[in-house]
């Protein structure tokens, strides 16, 4: 009998659980299904990639990577603060979680000898692009230290500024070189310019103008030692005490609001603020230059975290930097953000194969020459440069005077 | 029943007992005993000892995104070279200003707002309404500003429709007035509220007591109200000026990079893991702080006991 009412309530408790498993299950499936940027294919098959980056790496919409190569990735956005990425990787050590980096090539120098960056394996089976890819974007220096390579080509422009033309009296079809000069000291713009509140860009372009016109003796303009920053700092100091700069920004939202509002005729921005304002002001309403003098020439990296190397995740991982190599990434990152990047040809070929349209498919061959045309120019940005502490220091100056 | 007379013999007894047992327990958690040292190991563990914390670490110094433990005098001279400290003159200045400034808006207002105003109602809603700025984010409260104040804003627009000018008024945005302003509505509810209860708490008779002796109303105002109200008065300053310090919103999206404060220069060596320049700025705004609330409470006491001020509130 007891045996019976004992058999009875284990039957009652296993079929509570049984329907407590179900539930909880069915519950779980259901949730991963409607989770933004995980689909059922992937969740199913734990094909999930952790990212931690820059936001213009993003595609806008993941979903159209997962349905092409069934792959999904959780990606945390953070803005190109190198400070905190360097903390973040060093500092809360995210190689734990995090299976790839994308940042600003650079920061390799630090991250790769250090260890928190895996080498890349070249002859990954997964690489299938890598051979294909182009010297001069797959072993540019923002991507090696030490004669290794710690980065995978994903996109890259040169950064100038964005002008209004008729600010300007240039040609409205922004194909003409736009002297920085108009930029720093031109008297039709003096109090309608902001420039950028972070130091690696501006001091960067100012030292680059400088040299150009032989103000300035530098070797490189974006690593500068103390006396070459005190004279970009000086000179950025009598720009501001002569009132040329409107305002000093410091956000993504800031370039667009700027130029939406009309606030500056000229920034030294993004492409994509210009872009975006365009979408709101109309077509080549803004204009991103072509410059005499040459621009912040960067491309950001893809890494390997080296903790990833262990876990079991390595083969989806490889398939994510194959893809950044691929055409559908590149014809989309050029068609919403106008950015470039390796095998160009495979984004026109991809455009060419899902039926876009002709000006789109145009677009993507004008963002390819538009890139080279640009990389034909000094310099190459250094995110994380010797001199750091002294820049920032002497950018200080600036801010404060 | 003798049983029961004993028992009630022995009650109160008892509870004597029982009630001077009780007082020696609170009389050992009596201030002098208990309270005090117990109360200053917790705050010292809690704030002194993160600040010395602070301190230590503003004589180290930074190379390629590494802390180097090696003391150094490098951090607070790179504070002079590099021009930070006029961010901390400067946020001194601004804090000092916007305090007055707050100060002298908010005290007829909670004046007002305390005897003045008679409706519930309106009291109520006034209550509420200085409430909001605590809701609200201060970034998307102050980044309207900009599309109001700017060249192209509400302001230019509506001024130069009705040909009060011929260009856009460009110190409207991304100057100091713009700071200002826009600090001035974060910081008015901390000065008010304060203030507002302080004299709220004022018995109506002393007001009428002092006009019936003869009083004029700024005497009574300078020799009943304000004295009063004083405990109010320091607790705003205090809730006002304290946070000025560290403010970094308004001057961030207002000031467009011209009116750098403590917290933006903070901000920035954060941003570069600079900690102990960090820290230097941080040590300095707390001795500015101190030396402010020093003098203010100097200024205070010579007037009246700030202790005993409190007790009068409480009574």
């Amino acid at each position: 009998m007891t045996d019976g009412k004992i058999a009875k309530s284990d039957f009652d408790m296993s079929r509570r659980d049984f329907l407590s498993t179900v539930l909880s299950m069915s519950a779980l499936g259901a949730a991963a299904s409607v989770m933004p940027g995980i689909s059922q294919e992937a969740w199913a098959a734990g094909q999930t990639v952790k990212g931690y980056g820059v936001t213009t790496a993003q595609l806008k919409d993941w979903s159209i990577m997962t349905k092409s190569t069934g792959l999904s990735i959780d990606y945390t956005p953070t803005n190109a603060d190198i400070g905190v990425f360097m903390r973040d990787v060093m500092g809360n050590n995210l190689g734990q979680t995090h299976d790839i980096f994308i940042f600003d090539g650079g920061s390799e120098d630090i991250l790769g000898p250090e260890g928190f960056f895996a080498e890349i394996d070249e002859k990954n089976p997964e690489l299938t692009l890598w051979e294909r890819t182009p010297d001069a974007w797959k072993r540019a220096a923002y991507l090696r230290a030490n004669d290794k390579q710690y980065g995978v080509p994903v996109i890259g422009n040169g950064d100038c500024f964005g002008y209004f033309a008729a600010a300007i009296d240039a040609n409205p079809n922004g194909m003409d070189e736009i002297p920085w000069t108009t930029f720093f000291e031109g008297e039709k713009v003096k109090g309608r310019v902001a420039i950028d509140r972070s130091w690696l860009q501006s001091m960067s372009e100012t030292a680059n103008f400088l040299k150009h016109h032989g103000r300035l003796d530098v070797e490189d303009p974006a690593d500068l030692p103390a006396d070459k920053a005190r004279v970009v700092a000086d000179y950025l100091v009598e720009r501001k005490k002569a009132g040329h700069f409107r305002t000093i920004f410091s956000a993504f939202e800031e370039q667009v609001q700027l130029l939406s509002n009309k606030e500056v005729d000229m920034i030294n921005c993004w492409e994509p603020a210009t872009k975006e304002a365009n979408n709101a002001l109309g077509p080549n309403a803004t204009i991103y230059a072509f410059t005499v003098e040459g621009y912040y020439l960067w491309g950001h990296g893809a890494n390997v975290a080296t903790a990833a190397m262990q876990r079991d995740n390595v083969a989806n991982i490889y398939k994510l930097l194959n893809y950044f190599l691929g055409g559908e990434y590149r014809a989309y990152q050029a068609k919403e953000r106008g950015y470039a990047g390796p095998n160009m040809d495979l984004g026109v070929q991809y455009a060419i194969d899902h039926g876009w349209s002709q000006a789109d498919i145009d677009n993507l061959k004008w963002t390819d020459e538009k890139v080279k045309r640009k990389f034909q120019k000094p310099f190459y940005c250094k995110v994380v440069p010797e001199n750091a502490a002294v820049m920032e220091e002497e950018w200080q100056r600036f801010l404060n005077a | 029943m003798t049983a029961i007379l004993d028992h009630q013999d022995a009650g109160p007894q008892d509870t004597g007992t029982r009630r001077s047992l009780m007082k020696r327990v609170l009389d050992g958690l009596s201030p002098s005993r208990l309270m005090v040292p117990g109360f200053l190991l917790f705050w010292s563990l809690l704030v002194i000892v993160p600040l010395v914390v602070i301190v230590l670490f503003s004589f180290l110094q930074v190379r390629q995104f590494r802390v180097v433990y090696e003391p150094t005098l490098a951090t607070w001279i790179s504070l002079i070279d590099s021009g930070r400290w006029m961010a901390v003159v400067r946020t001194l200045r601004v804090a000092l200003t916007m305090t007055v400034i707050e100060f002298l808006l908010a005290f007829p207002f909670a004046l007002w707002l305390a005897k003045g105003c008679r409706s519930k109602t309106v009291k109520a809603a006034v209550i509420t309404l200085l409430t909001i700025p605590f809701f609200l984010d201060a970034a998307s409260r102050i980044i309207v500003w900009r599309s109001i104040l700017g060249t192209t804003g509400a302001i230019n627009t509506a001024l130069m429709s009705l040909g009060l000018v011929d260009q856009p008024v460009e110190w409207l945005l991304y100057s100091e007035f713009a700071v200002h302003f826009g600090l001035l509505g974060t910081y008015f509810p901390p000065m008010v509220f304060p203030i507002f209860m302080s004299i709220a708490l004022i018995d109506d008779e002393f007001i009428q007591a002092s006009g019936d002796l003869g009083a004029s109303p700024a005497q009574t105002l300078f020799n009943v109200i304000l004295p009063l109200a004083l405990p109010g008065i320091v607790a705003g300053i205090v809730f006002t000026l304290v946070p000025l310090m560290a403010a970094f919103v308004e001057p961030q999206l207002l000031g467009g990079g011209f009116v750098d404060l403590l917290g933006n220069s903070v901000n920035s060596a954060l941003q570069q893991l600079k900690y102990p320049t960090a820290a230097a700025l941080s040590t300095l705004v707390v001795l500015l702080l101190g030396l402010c609330l020093v003098a203010l409470i100097r200024v205070v006491h010579r007037r009246i006991d700030l202790a005993a001020m409190f007790v009068a509130m409480r009574r």
